[in-house]
């Protein structure tokens, strides 16, 4: 070969490269770099460490049976030697709020972000997620995970009673299960409206009661709500709802009676 | 093909799985598409559709969203306000109605939370979350 390579014609030289690459294929050692470089093309994503290290990403809170709100803070510190910018942080759900301290993060830095869970009516364990979105290009998302452990103060079973209009009054039942810990020791309950009487006796045992809830009769449509008064906590007593009604025939509505009492539950609540 | 791509092929697959089985294993309440909801509870459109007036729609999407728009006739019942919103919904149930609960998508939750308590607190019967919530029926509605 007289001619050196660069004044070959590009056809010629190609050739000569896909000759030269199919040989240098053929060496196992050519093959064990392929898959080796394979292998790291797929591990190096999975042992490179976000900048933006986090403290905890779960928090598990068990807030005061009066408290309306669960506040985690999340604890972060920037341990790479760029700066992280927080480009958003959403909650999963309506019912709880996210803030970021700051939107940059310097090298070295340790921030924090807040999130709030409003209680509202809830209870049992209610888990709650933040998703932050970071310019960190290895850990571009990360998932915070509120745990929000809501004591139950009292279970009501069923919170809902009711008659088809022609069936007989009779009294029915509803279990009062005092929850774990809780010292309660006696309800106060009472109908809002005069169609129906509700009375509470203890239950078949300790730290239960039934609430019976009777209409006066069924001959007419009738809707109340039977307000649940617990003697704990001493100074912002707990107050339950059970709906009782009397239904029309089959598919019609009736309006609730008394919507201003429960529009509009006490403040203790 | 070459009996080396296959093996080849078959390596990057093995090490592909191991963080996603890990993933999998380690983080399994974090992934948004493991539903809470048995499946016999979810009914979609077409079937909720074909049950007539006999449903009972319940929006449990925060009371903003609800304001803004929502399935005519729905109820607005969230955990938010359960004990004042409750005895609202409960004045307008009818024993022999079908109660779909919908939030705004796919993955939320709020259906299936507002679903489970009125099956176990309030004891009815037939309640049941529509599939893919208020993006679905938005996107149907046409």
């Amino acid at each position: 070969m007289g001619r050196s390579l660069a004044r070959m014609p590009t056809s010629v030289r190609t050739r000569i490269w896909r000759k030269k690459y199919k040989v240098l294929a053929t060496i196992p050692t050519v093959k064990a770099i392929h898959v080796i470089s394979a292998a790291v093309s797929v591990l190096l994503p999975l042992a490179a460490r976000a900048d933006l290290k986090w403290e905890q990403t779960t928090l598990e809170l068990n807030p005061a049976v009066a408290e309306k709100q669960a506040v985690g803070h999340f604890k972060y510190q920037n341990t790479g030697d760029a700066p992280v910018r927080i480009k958003s942080v959403k909650a999963s759900c309506g019912c709880t709020t996210a803030q970021t301290q700051k939107n940059e993060v310097a090298p070295g830095e340790k921030g924090e972000i807040t999130a709030t869970f409003n209680i509202g009516d809830r209870s049992g364990q209610q888990v709650k997620t933040v998703n932050v979105e970071t310019d960190d290009p290895k850990h571009p998302t990360t998932v915070l995970t509120l745990k929000t452990n809501i004591a139950q103060v009292l279970e009501l079973t069923p919170n809902f009673v009711f008659w088809q209009s022609g069936e007989e009054a009779q009294p029915k039942t509803v279990l009062a299960k005092v929850g774990k810990d809780m010292p309660i020791t006696n309800l106060d309950v009472t109908s809002m409206s005069p169609q129906f009487e509700a009375k509470v006796e203890k239950g078949p045992a300790a730290g239960q009661f039934r609430i019976n809830i009777k209409p006066k009769d069924t001959k007419t449509t009738a809707f109340t709500t039977v307000t649940v008064k617990t003697d704990f906590p001493k100074d912002a007593p707990k107050v339950f709802y059970i709906t009782a009604r009397v239904t029309g025939p089959a598919a019609a509505a009736v309006t609730p009676a008394v919507p201003v009492a429960v529009a509009s539950p006490s403040p203790e609540n | 093909m070459k009996p080396g791509a296959i093996s080849r092929a078959l390596l990057l697959v093995a090490l592909a799985v191991i963080p996603a089985a890990g993933e999998a294993v380690l983080f399994r309440d974090k992934i948004s598409w493991r539903s809470r909801i048995p499946a016999s509870e979810i009914v979609d459109l077409d079937l909720v559709r074909s049950w007539g007036p006999a449903v009972m729609w319940i929006d449990a999407r925060p009371e903003d969203q609800y304001q803004k728009d929502h399935i005519p006739g729905a109820i607005a019942l969230n955990e938010d306000r359960w004990n004042e919103l409750l005895p609202q919904f409960l004045g307008q149930w009818a024993p022999d109605r079908k109660v779909v609960v919908y939030c705004s998508t796919q993955s939320c939750n709020l259906a299936g939370d507002v679903a489970r308590r009125l099956r176990d607190e309030v004891q009815l019967k037939q309640v049941f979350v529509l599939e893919g919530g208020w993006e679905e029926w938005q996107k149907r509605k046409k």
